[in-house]
């Protein structure tokens, strides 16, 4: 049953989703609909799967004291600070989704103060009131009617307070906010660490390649033969004709680059996508026929 | 015996050329050689895909990137926004990355919310844009994971892939701008921002070619020769590769920007390397000849 139940499984929604592309009927369509709807349920699961399978595969090492163990330590310490960070711990509390209101009566003009923090910007209606050395506190005479108070941080991270005010003559309106922050992926924690930490991170990864083609340029790349010399010769003309400079020195390159790019490139990318699909076929109908098996697991 | 020079520069020391890839990068950023960046006909093809569309089309944006494609591909993003924010185009976005969504909440802050040519903008004689209002003018559907299959979803739901609601938790039917939108062929254009996979390639192979959908794509420099063969047949109508197509996009559009200041250093950087392929083999033969030479006496 262990190995019987996934095989049928396999079977039944593999050869569903083979011939469901040929019926175009609503029925099928709505069915397909849904399954794929579980298909992005498994995924979202497959997450958690994920989460688990790195503590089970890392936390023995490190009772063990592998080599590199320390880094397996930062491992599970990141990815519990990002998941920390990653609730949105804010709809716990009782954090103040608006600014508070005071209105008192007062001689005059309609009159309207905004109390905030140095850092938070205060829109009145349309216009962005430029922050002030003594605290960002706007005050002003305003015509009687509605106008909508914003109260947003200038980094992102943090609630936008939304007040709409209702004002007449003789009436002096005093608003005060201060935007709280926020956890969760848009969370003040979550965006700090992603900017200041993951994307630099990631950023200096993908960068590295730069010095190290350079270095295999200089070291590896080497015309030995007949076929080498002609992928050196290729590279060399790619390079002149999809930077600007290939142009400059002659509309020879960049033509020379795109015919490169149109002709031999795309017909061998297409020899190899065609074999690669055909292999992809086979496979499938070895998983679907129940003769492939190794994704049932070693013992299957 | 004296070792021969070419024995020598075998042994080179790699942190030499890693300095000049270096100098490469940084200089040309400070002292820019401001050739222009002519853009291709693949890119052409994608600027002409979105000129053409009508006012107030529709479009579909996938941003399936992460920090690390950013320096070949926002450029690229950030130009075709501003042409599409010019045509009044409403705007829907989502990503099948997941390290995307807060790059995606930023690309909302500074392109789609704000104007990215406002009027007296320096060095722009283009049509200006306006600020975007969330759900009125554009929605962000968010981040799906599931890879193919959810690409699939896309292209016969877009309310069950995203279960009715935009990222903000607005209900889908709450927006009127996402009337008549309930899938992919639903749209005049996708708009593909792809640094790899999922991305263009499985737009192609589990939606695009089966609703035959309109799109453009964008892609890293080496992932050009994976989608060429797709603008070939022309499953993708444009595509706009590497920072060398966002900078002849850029051009295209009229803003310059960071693709432009890019090229320069995709110039030089492509010049070192070339130097240093010719460098090696000069090497590599001199060696070859004197190690011949003196098997010979």
């Amino acid at each position: 049953m262990k190995k019987t139940l996934p095989l049928l499984f396999g079977m039944v929604f593999g050869a569903y989703a083979v011939i469901e592309f040929y019926i175009p009927h609503h029925l099928v369509g709505s069915l397909s609909d849904e399954l794929r709807s579980w298909a992005a349920i498994l995924a979202a699961a497959a997450f958690i799967i994920g989460g688990i399978n790195i503590l089970q595969v890392t936390w023995p090492k490190i009772r063990r004291r592998e080599p590199d163990w320390q880094y397996k330590v930062v491992l599970l310490a990141a990815a519990a600070v990002m998941l920390l960070a990653g609730l949105p711990w804010h709809k716990l509390g009782d954090t103040p989704a608006t600014p508070t209101v005071l209105i008192e009566a007062v001689p005059g003009p309609a009159h309207l103060v905004v109390n905030a923090p140095a850092d938070v910007t205060i829109q009145v209606g349309a216009v962005i009131a430029p922050p002030r050395p003594d605290g960002a506190r706007y005050q002003a005479d305003v015509g009687p009617g509605t106008v909508e108070v914003k109260l947003s941080r200038r980094v992102p991270g943090y609630r936008t307070q939304l007040a709409p005010i209702t004002i007449t003559d003789g009436q002096r309106v005093t608003v005060t906010g201060d935007p709280p922050m926020l956890w969760g992926r848009e969370g003040r924690v979550f965006v700090w660490i992603y900017d200041h930490i993951f994307s630099p991170s990631n950023a200096t990864m993908f960068a590295l390649l730069a010095f190290f083609v350079a270095s295999a340029a200089f070291r590896a790349f080497r015309a030995r033969n007949l076929e080498a010399a002609l992928l050196l010769g290729a590279a060399i003309l790619m390079m002149l004709g999809r930077a600007p400079l290939g142009r400059a020195i002659s509309d020879v390159f960049p033509d020379l680059a795109q015919w490169i790019l149109d002709v031999p490139s795309n017909g061998g990318r297409r020899a190899i996508m065609m074999g690669a699909a055909i292999g992809a076929i086979a496979t499938a109908l070895r998983i679907i026929l129940g003769i492939e098996r190794s994704h049932l697991g070693s013992d299957a | 015996m004296k070792e021969h020079w070419s024995d020598r520069l075998q042994r080179f020391d790699r942190r030499w050329i890693f300095l000049v890839m270096g100098l490469a990068v940084v200089v040309p950023l400070f002292f820019p050689l401001g050739l222009p960046a002519k853009p291709d006909r693949m890119t052409k093809a994608a600027f002409n895909a979105v000129d053409a569309l009508p006012e107030g089309a529709r479009v579909f944006v996938s941003i399936d990137l992460d920090p690390a494609s950013t320096p070949e591909i926002e450029p690229f993003f950030r130009a075709v926004i501003l042409q599409l924010k010019r045509k009044n185009a409403k705007l829907v976005f989502a990503t099948t990355w997941y390290q995307a969504p807060p790059l995606v909440d930023r690309y909302m802050r500074e392109t789609i919310e704000v104007a990215i040519a406002p009027a007296g903008t320096a060095g722009y004689s283009g049509l200006n844009d306006r600020p975007y209002r969330k759900n009125v003018d554009y929605v962000n559907l968010g981040f799906r994971d599931g890879k193919g299959a959810i690409i699939q979803a896309f292209g016969s739901s877009l309310r069950l892939a995203f279960d009715n609601h935009a990222d903000d938790g607005t209900a889908l039917e709450r927006i009127p701008m996402m009337r008549g939108l309930e899938k992919l062929a639903d749209f005049d254009l996708i708009v593909l921002v792809s640094a790899g996979s999922p991305g263009a390639k499985e737009y192609v192979q589990f939606v695009g070619t089966r609703e035959r959908l309109p799109m453009i794509a964008a892609c890293t420099a080496v992932s050009t020769t994976d989608l060429a063969p797709y603008f070939q047949t022309g499953q993708l109508i444009g595509l706009v590769g590497g920072m060398a197509g966002s900078a002849g996009y850029e051009t295209l559009v009229g803003k310059p920007g960071a693709g432009t200041a890019g090229a320069d250093v995709l110039n030089i950087g492509n010049i070192v390397v070339i130097l240093a392929i010719v460098f090696g083999n000069v090497v590599y033969f001199a060696g070859r000849y004197h190690r011949r030479q003196r098997g010979a006496s």
